[in-house]
């Protein structure tokens, strides 16, 4: 089965290699006959819920059935359409687009990324200017040189007699002032030039960070063999000066990881538990190597506040590209009992079931009477067996893109609802059933 | 410190005192000059700390403020102002920064005129005259 091959027609393969009937797959899956015909026949888009409840009737995994990018490309136009409040109908269509024209759908997204980059960047020259001190003062000065020269100017045009005497000092001083003007202007100048790294990228260097850290999967092989000596060429590639010294600081970070728990011990293990000897007790550093060395899993590191620091996402598990997480996700739970494992299975909008592993720690503070730093680590785990979807906590990727509307969790209307309730129709109601002989 | 008053009325003005509490000198001379030729008695100060002494000791008729000061904000010599003898001196404030939370600031101090520099002559004695008139 080659990567090119249509999520319709891998579900069909699959369906055959069983020796399975349409009706039989289509039972267990919880649809018709005809409506899995034209899935099969990629005539209707196919991912969510409905996808992983294939996936399990066919014992097998999303990953899979799925064309590849197909889901996460399908994902990202329906939550992007979602966040601009797209029509229902729109967001059905968006697995069409990707089928079709995944050139055109994949411009469409890094053109949404970009613009979004944009108005970060827009947000955080603002919020310069209105709270920079060094900037706020520099203006100040600029202003008041301003305004003597502009009242001088005013004097020496409009007053028709003047004493001489005065008439002398206002030359001075507006001499004074002009040339003070002039090096103000030029220290104003110098505060933009000083700082090259907005100039030259669109994202700010958090984002820069992320960038790279996916870029590479959050998985660095020559960290592993060198250790830290391998961190200024692994980020020597960053070209803003603060992003690259915030990358750096995760990898030493990482390779301080490596050290304790090496990678053949992590690979060894098939479960965090195996790895809780050999890490000392220190299950965060399990979570964190599991998290990074297995690209099956995911990994989400958060601060006290809730804001995310680290984000490995994994297929399946698309957290919300703005504001904060689900509120649901163990890792905040995590926060409020620091040390404690809370090991949780839950359940994504999709039906597919994550064990969410989490605990928090405590960094001791560095003076008395300062507060500890706390920090969240989730470690997230596919859970192949779909029975465990019943016994799940049903949680979201965040409230905006969630399509979960009764949730008592819920902080703000969800972009969404509307979307799926068009699904769940379609579902009810599949279009004229055209079975192929003898199989449905 | 510095502290000068310039030369009484050159006009047949009713007499009044303006202090011009501001510590750019250039500023300073330039707003003396022409309050002195509109016929106001000028008095000038530059350090915010003893600003509220000045104020009690020249019993102006109507007080010039910067905001940015060294030694106590312009906000604080306002508040200064009103909780003292005479809360109902007017008070026109000025600053370079021109920020809305600056002005709010001021209004909820109880400022009677808030500008933002660079101001035109013609506003400040506009507005220096609508003051004493009040």
């Amino acid at each position: 089965m080659t990567r090119a091959t249509p999520t319709g027609h891998r579900i069909r393969e699959r369906r055959l290699a069983l020796g399975l009937k349409q009706r039989e797959v289509a039972a267990t899956a919880g649809i018709s006959p005809s409506y899995l015909n034209l899935i099969e026949h990629n005539r209707r888009a196919i991912g969510g819920a409905l996808l992983s409840r294939l996936a399990a009737a066919l014992r097998t995994d999303r990953a899979a059935l799925a064309e590849e990018g197909d889901a996460e490309l399908v994902d990202a136009l329906q939550t992007l359409a979602g966040l601009r409040g797209t029509e229902a109908r729109a967001l059905d269509q968006a697995g069409d687009l990707a089928r079709r024209h995944p050139g055109w759908a994949r411009l469409l997204l890094s053109e949404a990324e970009e613009n979004a980059a944009q108005s970060r960047r827009i947000d955080a020259l603002t919020d310069r200017l209105t709270h920079d001190p060094t900037l706020a003062e520099a203006v100040h000065e600029l202003m008041s040189s301003v305004s003597a020269v502009r009242s001088m100017a005013s004097i020496l045009a409009q007053t028709p007699e003047i004493d001489p005497n005065w008439l002398a000092r206002f030359h001075v001083n507006l001499d004074e002032d002009s040339r003070r003007l002039a090096e103000r202007a030029d220290m104003v100048r110098g505060l933009f030039d000083a700082r090259p790294a907005l100039a030259e990228t669109d994202l700010l260097p958090a984002e820069t960070v992320a960038r790279f850290l996916d870029a590479h999967g959050h998985r660095f092989d020559r960290l592993e063999d060198a250790g830290a000596d391998a961190i200024p060429d692994l980020v020597a590639g960053i070209a803003d000066p603060v992003a690259r010294e915030m990358a750096a600081d995760v990898l030493a970070g990482d390779a301080a990881d490596a050290a304790r728990l090496p990678r053949s011990v992590v690979m060894a293990a098939k479960t965090p538990a195996d790895l809780f000897e050999a890490a000392e007790g220190d299950v965060a550093l399990v979570l964190r190597r599991m998290g990074t060395r297995d690209p099956a899993r995911g990994l989400l590191v958060c601060d006290a506040a809730g804001a995310v620091l680290r984000r490995k996402p994994v297929a399946g598990f698309p957290p919300s590209p703005v504001g904060a997480g689900c509120p649901l996700w163990p890792v905040y739970a995590a926060l409020s009992a620091p040390g404690h494992l809370i090991d949780r299975t839950i359940e994504m909008p999709d039906g597919a079931a994550w064990q969410a592993q989490a605990i928090a720690t405590l960094a001791p503070p560095v003076r008395f009477g300062q507060p500890s730093i706390v920090r969240a680590t989730m470690l997230l785990t596919p859970v192949a067996d779909a029975s465990a979807s019943g016994r799940a906590i049903p949680v979201g990727p965040g409230c905006r893109v969630c399509p979960r509307v009764d949730c008592p969790a819920r902080r703000e209307p969800g972009v969404l609802t509307a979307r799926l309730d068009k699904v769940d129709d379609a579902m009810n109601t599949p279009p004229e059933p055209r079975p192929e002989g003898g199989q449905a | 410190m510095t502290d000068t008053t310039e030369p009484g009325p050159a006009s047949g003005r009713p007499p009044g005192r303006v202090l011009l509490i501001e510590d750019e000198p250039n500023i300073a001379t330039a707003l003396g000059f022409i309050l002195q030729r509109d016929g106001w008695q000028v008095s000038t100060h530059s350090d915010g700390a003893t600003a509220l002494d000045a104020v009690a000791r020249h019993a102006p008729t109507v007080v010039v403020l910067d905001v940015m000061l060294p030694g106590r904000s312009g906000f604080d010599i306002l508040s200064g102002i009103r909780s003292g003898p005479r809360p109902d001196l007017p008070v026109l404030m000025l600053t370079a920064k021109g920020q809305a939370k600056d002005r709010a600031r001021a209004e909820a101090l109880g400022v009677n005129r808030f500008m933002t520099k660079p101001f035109s002559n013609r506003e400040i004695l506009d507005a220096v005259r609508d003051l004493a008139a009040t």
